[in-house]
């Protein structure tokens, strides 16, 4: 048995978790003037020192290959991954569900793709619109003036277009189309799909004393100078200088803990440092520790009071798990053979993308909802180890000299295209407390069950079949895809690492965990500020959603502790 | 020491990345070079601002006479560099994949991987030696270039090869994307692709001209 520590302070809020929530919460709790305590269960991670800038491939570890410890790549800002050391997770007979953990301060944040899309009207009342899933108790005008805000904070880049369920934002410049993507605009221009400049948290221009981007391609390795959006760099440390905000790492929550009255007190967690059991002791408390972590926490605070675990009378905790529906095709394009010499690198994403443009014609189409074509490709990013597998297709195999020829030439003439889009929520996808197992602290862990609708797969499939019109439109043709065409190469639930639900919202106690302002039905001083309050998950990249609900949700504490609400 | 000869190059490059941008040109309304280029240097590891690595001028040249391979035998390990430098030859150029320090990559590569991959390359190598010895009654690294040419050719074109041949292609179309990969992500093998990144930018011109007029974009 390990000895119980108390910490001697009664913090006015206690945040855990670190990433896009956590650190909004703390930007706008301290600067209102909260004493807030913060628990990351990972180490310290400060870009400006750690981040792999300008490495070369060939100076780092088997070329930088992705490897358990970092499985998106060795270059990646990345501490965690689908799977953790001591943190197990198990999955229900016939699902497939991976669940990614980060485990570093600033979660995500740090290697995310910082594509910062909004919400649109219809994205907030789906069910109204089609009878499928659910709507949101709140609106898109009601989130509105907190995207505004958010987006003059991290900085956002983009153009106003006026389309459709796509509402536009207080952009900077978006950054010049790279070559491959004017030769993908023109070929969608013929078939009628909007091909606009893409709107991502990299500054194109100084803001708030962050220089702008010095176009390496490489946001996902975290920036030296702060030039994109993350938590650390952005929210944190700014935040900490208000001498308001105390960060633990290494603090693994267990529980949330609950007074006679029912009400939150303050959280248990684990230093792993010392492997004790800490008390820490809070008049509110934010969970922000992604989505299923959040729902794992409730589930195991049970208490007389909370008998099914925090917040979860209505039995809705863990339930309506969503992820991003993904699918790839890569194709070749012989235009962009024998280029004059150019750099591509630009920013560390794409500078065109298409969102959705099928609205109108969405009831003849055999899915209900949208997705958005992100791509990469052409001289972009540092040639990595895979940058020319299974050419022997194309080369005409062969090895010595005109193999070596030929492989130079093709290098560059390739452009991935990525769908991503919109799954609705069903009963089927849902995480639970595994009585089976638990973690390295003993902490019981997360049973997944998770499974895709018809939608989902025809849907896959469009994608697929969308891409292939717009390689040939290009005069490429398709290499490789993600799959088979007969399940549209979908994705496994999780590896979009997407996830959100399991905590959602609603106007109604008896089916959702939060009310409109992401406060528990159950217990009025325990909010949510990840993308577990989410009640549906558009084709927009949630981040930027994930970060204007905690503004609105901190703001909303702000004013109800001021009341002497809470 | 291996460790410090890699970290001093790697400290160049960035210098001379550092270097090189403040040869570029000024936008109109982008932060000032000097400052951009102050940031910069600021936010390299702190020596790397000091003198005493531009004049090391260490190259890495020694190591390939060092390295000691990790899972292939002193046979093999002659083989695996015969059969790189056969795939990627030294042309007017670019250097050999043995100069590009390929085989190298291939046995930490093969160390790091392990389990069926080194049990596919195993089978490979030992193809070749005995289809050589068959032919010629030497082993692969041992036979003349037109020799080797010969048992080659059997499994680098997979659509004519025979069938018994099969396990042999998928070995050699496996060794070929390592070889590839390998020398394409080297010091020396990267510069041979029209990769021009990885250098910090004052602002973002977009697509240039030349680029534009080709694709017929312009």
């Amino acid at each position: 048995m390990t000895e119980m520590m108390f910490t001697p302070d009664i913090y006015d809020v206690i945040i855990v978790g670190s990433g896009a929530g956590g650190g909004m919460a703390a930007y706008n709790l301290t600067k209102a003037g909260a004493k807030c305590l913060m628990l990351e269960a990972g180490g310290w991670y400060d870009a400006a020192r750690d981040s792999k800038w300008l490495e070369w491939v060939y100076d780092a570890p088997h070329r930088a290959w992705q490897s358990d410890a970092q499985p998106l790549g060795g270059f990646e800002a990345v501490v965690g991954g689908w799977e953790v050391a001591g943190e197990p997770y198990s999955n229900a007979p016939g699902s497939d569900w991976m669940w990614f953990r980060s485990r570093m301060l600033g979660g995500r944040t740090n290697a995310w793709g910082r594509i910062s899309l909004r919400n649109g009207p219809y994205d907030f009342k789906p069910y109204s619109r089609d009878g499928k899933g659910f709507d949101w108790p709140i609106s898109y005008e009601d989130l509105a003036p907190y995207y505004d805000k958010t987006e003059e904070l991290i900085g956002v880049f983009g153009s106003a277009e006026g389309m459709e369920n796509l509402p536009d934002g207080r952009f900077l410049p978006p950054p010049a189309p790279r070559c491959y993507e004017l030769v993908v605009q023109k070929a969608c221009k013929s078939l009628h799909i909007p091909c606009i400049p893409s709107r991502l948290a990299v500054l194109t221009r100084p803001l708030n004393g962050r220089p702008a981007c010095h176009y390496v391609a490489q946001c996902d390795r975290g920036c030296r100078l702060g030039s994109n959006f993350s938590s650390p760099a952005t929210l944190l440390f700014p935040a900490r200088e208000t001498g308001n905000l105390e960060i633990r790492s290494q603090a693994m929550v267990r529980e949330v803990l609950t007074g006679r009255d029912g009400r939150a007190t303050g959280v248990s967690y684990i230093d792993k440092k010392s492997g004790q059991e800490v008390q820490a002791r809070g008049k509110v408390v934010v969970l922000a520790a992604s989505s299923c972590e959040t729902a794992r926490l409730l589930l195991n605070s049970r208490s007389p009071n909370h008998p099914n675990g925090l917040a979860n009378s209505s039995g809705t905790v863990g339930k309506y798990l969503m992820d991003t529906v993904m699918s790839d095709v890569n194709g070749f394009f012989p235009s962009l053979l024998d280029l004059p010499p150019h750099n591509e690198d630009g920013v560390g994403g794409m500078h065109l993308y298409m969102p959705w443009w099928n609205y109108r014609k969405q009831r003849e189409l055999p899915f209900s909802r949208g997705y958005h074509i992100e791509m990469d490709g052409g001289r972009r990013g540092m040639p990595g180890l895979g940058v020319l597998n299974g050419s022997e297709r194309l080369l005409g195999e062969g090895y010595g000299l005109e193999l070596k020829k030929k492989s130079r030439r093709l290098y560059g003439s390739f452009i991935q295209f990525h769908g991503r889009g919109e799954m609705i929520p069903n009963r089927e996808s849902y995480c639970e407390i595994d009585d089976k197992a638990v973690d390295r602290w003993g902490i019981p862990t997360l049973k997944f069950h998770f499974q895709w609708s018809e939608e989902e797969i025809q849907m896959a499939r469009h994608m697929q079949e969308t891409f292939l019109e717009i390689i040939q439109a290009a005069g490429g043709q398709a290499v490789g895809s993600s799959g088979p065409a007969k399940t549209g190469g979908i994705s496994r639930g999780g590896q979009g690492i997407h996830e959100v639900g399991c905590a959602r919202m609603g106007s109604n106690p008896e089916t959702s965990v939060l009310n409109p302002h992401c406060q528990a039905w159950d217990c009025k001083n325990l909010f949510v500020a990840d993308g577990a309050p989410f009640v549906s998950l558009a084709d927009k990249n949630p981040t930027l959603t994930i970060m204007a609900l905690a503004w609105r949700t901190s703001e909303y504490i702000t004013a109800q502790v001021r009341l002497q609400n809470i | 020491m291996e460790e410090r000869k890699t970290q001093n190059r790697r400290l160049c490059l960035q210098r001379r990345a550092i270097l090189k941008m403040l040869a570029v040109a000024p936008v109109a309304g982008w932060m000032p070079m000097a400052t951009l280029a102050a940031q910069v240097a600021k936010s390299m590891p702190e020596h790397s601002a000091t003198p005493e690595y531009a004049a090391t001028g260490d190259d890495g040249q020694g190591a390939a006479d060092a390295y000691q391979p990790k899972v292939l035998n002193p046979h093999e390990w002659r083989t695996i560099q015969a059969l790189s430098d056969r795939i990627l030859p030294a042309d007017e150029d670019s250097p050999s994949a043995t100069e590009a320090l390929v085989p190298e990559f291939l046995d930490d590569w093969l160390d790091y991987q392990r389990g069926e991959l080194l049990t596919e390359v195993r089978y490979g190598l030992a193809w070749l030696d005995s289809e050589c010895t068959r032919a010629f009654q030497r082993n692969f690294v041992d036979c003349a270039s037109g020799e080797q040419t010969q048992i080659l050719d059997r499994i680098a074109y997979s659509q004519r090869a025979a069938p018994e041949d099969a396990r042999a292609v998928a070995f050699f179309n496996r060794l070929r994307d390592l070889v590839l990969g390998g020398y394409y992500t080297s010091e020396l093998g990267i510069r041979d692709l029209p990769y021009l990144g990885n250098e910090p930018q004052n602002g973002w011109q977009g697509c240039p001209t030349p680029v534009l007029a080709k694709l017929g974009l312009a």
